[in-house]
């Protein structure tokens, strides 16, 4: 009988792996302290936070970018700081500001970016199959200044693919695209994985973290602040989650009124509502509503739902990231579309 | 690494080829400044000057105009405008040889001073210049020029890596006037003022101009050539190497 071949290490190490990875700027900023992070091979790993959470600093880190201040990141097996060449032959990114030279065409870019990673002979062939995947064959010619928002994060998304990486970086994909084009980069994020790509994506939309990620990591403020699959993280919040809007009333009096409710676990404010977190969400309206009454206080809109990644971030950082800034699921954007320029 | 600079370097010429606004000013004002200058002075330089040896002041001029061609910062705000846009990130996550960024830039400031200082020589020769040199005076005039502005590019690449900011990078052209002035640029050494005439002979800059002058007045002056190619090298290897270190040190 054949003796078991055991796989080799690095196909069952993790894809990246940081420990107390940590960077600081001259100005005395903290961006990222001491966080850790495991990513398994083949998964959408979804990194979850406001604006200057720390996000970007953490890719930069990742993709050889950015030295870091202190800890360790290991990206396929190799360790950034000191294989970063060999590290940069085996990612993709796409950063937030997308990068792309404006002056030539989307073949001409997808091209240089072929041989850059020492594709030569099939840097043609290379292109013209990107462009299929991403939609942009018709405008392959034209010059990417040109190219609607949609359009750029495309190719830029092609660029990164052109050496077929292992561990793809996506810096806040879909910023300022419009629901249609941000579908459509979901989609082709979704093909990406599918095709045995790692991919990381970093985002501030909570339904783009819902709908894509296998897991995710909460960051804020330099720190992670939960991680774990989408669904886990909202089942270990429990109960539902009962959102007050206040209107003007004053929270500590609201909270004072609903002090005892029945099956009331916590109560969080949410910048200009509370939230209640109970068992029987709706079983629970009729006695906040006379609650509230009995103490004077009219409140504005309240609604019950299921906890979402939103509430899981709120019971970790005590603020919302919806609906200021959650973009992700409100309507517009500055991409109009594909349109033609 | 070669074959990443010919890749880069063939970016940047198409870059220059497809937005000539950036090119076509640079040309503007040294064939400005070339007529003006001849109107101004030419009577009050007839061909009989001595320093003339027989040809029209435009003669003098004309290595002057040549480094107002090829001296730009055309460069240095492409790069920083690839920083501000986010292609530099780019390029420094793609598995290249940094310094690669930088001689594909060079490579283009070649082409683009070469292609700047032709034309810059056509339109001395439209006013009546002839290079002394001949035919391969003339060709050996427009790659030094060229050369002369892969070595100044260096400035302005310097400054856009260390302060990543377009206008600061813009201002570069400030360094131009001490070093293309403090010269024997209107003048010979001996017919300037005291001051000026050592501020000029420290000024590397005035041997480049005494090299290039020195093809179109005298015909080959071997010395002149030798001490205008290595002061122009000597320039270019010190900021080349310092645009280098810049880059090798970029977020590092």
């Amino acid at each position: 009988m054949e003796a078991e071949v055991p796989k080799p290490e690095r196909d069952t190490a993790p894809a990246i792996e940081a420990r107390a990875l940590s960077r600081s700027f001259g100005d005395g900023i903290d961006a990222v302290r001491e966080i850790d992070l495991s990513v398994k091979r083949g998964e959408i790993f979804g990194f979850l936070g406001p604006n200057g959470a720390g996000k970007t600093t953490t890719v930069r880190m990742l993709c050889t970018l950015l030295p870091p201040s202190s800890g360790t990141a290991i990206v396929d097996g190799l360790d950034v700081e000191e294989a970063g060449p060999e590290v940069r032959n085996r990612i993709g990114v796409a950063l937030q500001e997308i990068g792309l030279d404006p002056v030539q065409t989307g073949r001409e870019l997808l091209e240089l970016q072929c041989g850059l990673y020492g594709i030569e002979r099939e840097a043609a062939e290379r292109s013209e199959e990107l462009l299929g995947i991403v939609e942009l064959r018709d405008a392959a010619d034209r010059r990417i200044k040109g190219y609607s928002g949609g359009m750029k994060r495309r190719l830029d998304l092609a660029a990164a693919l052109v050496h077929q990486p292992k561990v793809l970086f996506l810096d806040e994909p879909t910023t300022g695209l419009d629901p249609s084009s941000r579908r459509r980069i979901w989609e082709e994020v979704r093909a990406i994985n599918d095709g045995g790509a790692t991919v990381f994506l970093t985002t501030q939309y909570l339904e783009e973290a819902d709908e894509l990620c296998d897991r995710l990591a909460i960051i804020d403020e330099g720190r992670i602040v939960a991680r774990g699959a989408p669904e886990e993280l909202k089942a270990e919040i429990g109960t539902d989650v009962v959102s007050i809007g206040l209107e003007g009333a004053d929270p500590e009096a609201t909270r004072h009124a609903l002090q005892g409710l029945d099956g009331l676990e916590r109560i969080v404010d949410g910048q200009g509502s509370l939230a209640l977190f109970v068992t029987d969400g709706a079983g629970s309206i009729v006695e906040i509503v006379r609650r509230l009454d009995a103490a004077g206080i009219t409140p504005g809109a309240i609604s019950v739902s299921r906890p979402s990644l939103d509430d899981v971030f709120l019971e970790a950082t005590g603020r919302r990231l919806a609906p200021e800034d959650d973009a992700g699921s409100r309507d517009g954007g500055d991409d109009a579309g594909e349109g033609e320029g | 690494m070669l074959h990443q600079i010919t890749l880069l370097g063939r970016r940047a010429i198409r870059e220059t080829i497809r937005y000539p606004e950036a090119t076509i000013p640079t040309l503007f004002i040294p064939l400005f400044f070339l007529a003006v200058n001849i109107g101004q002075v030419s009577e009050t330089f007839p061909s009989s000057t001595p320093f003339l040896n027989g040809q029209g002041y435009v003669a003098f001029q004309l290595p002057v105009s040549l480094m107002f061609a090829v001296a730009t910062a055309t460069s240095g705000l492409a790069l920083v405008t690839e920083i501000d846009n986010g292609y530099f990130d780019k390029l420094l996550v793609a598995p290249i040889h940094r310094a690669s960024i930088i001689y594909g830039r060079l490579v283009a400031d070649f082409a683009r001073g070469a292609g700047g200082a032709a034309l810059v020589l056509l339109a001395g020769i439209a006013f009546g210049a002839h290079v002394e040199a001949g035919i391969l005076g003339a060709v050996v005039l427009i790659v030094l020029s060229a050369l002369f502005g892969v070595a100044y590019a260096g400035f302005a690449i310097l400054i856009a890596l260390r302060t990543r900011n377009v206008q600061a990078t813009n201002t570069s052209f400030l360094i131009f006037f001490p070093l293309l002035f403090l010269t024997p640029n209107f003048v010979p050494f001996d017919l300037l003022t005291p001051v000026m005439e050592a501020l000029a002979r420290i000024n590397p800059v005035s041997y480049v101009i005494e090299g290039l002058r020195s093809l179109i007045i005298e015909g080959w002056n071997v010395d002149k050539l030798a001490v205008c190619l290595g002061v122009t090298v000597a320039m270019g290897a010190v900021l080349t190497v310092m645009c280098l270190r810049a880059i090798r040190n970029y977020d590092r």
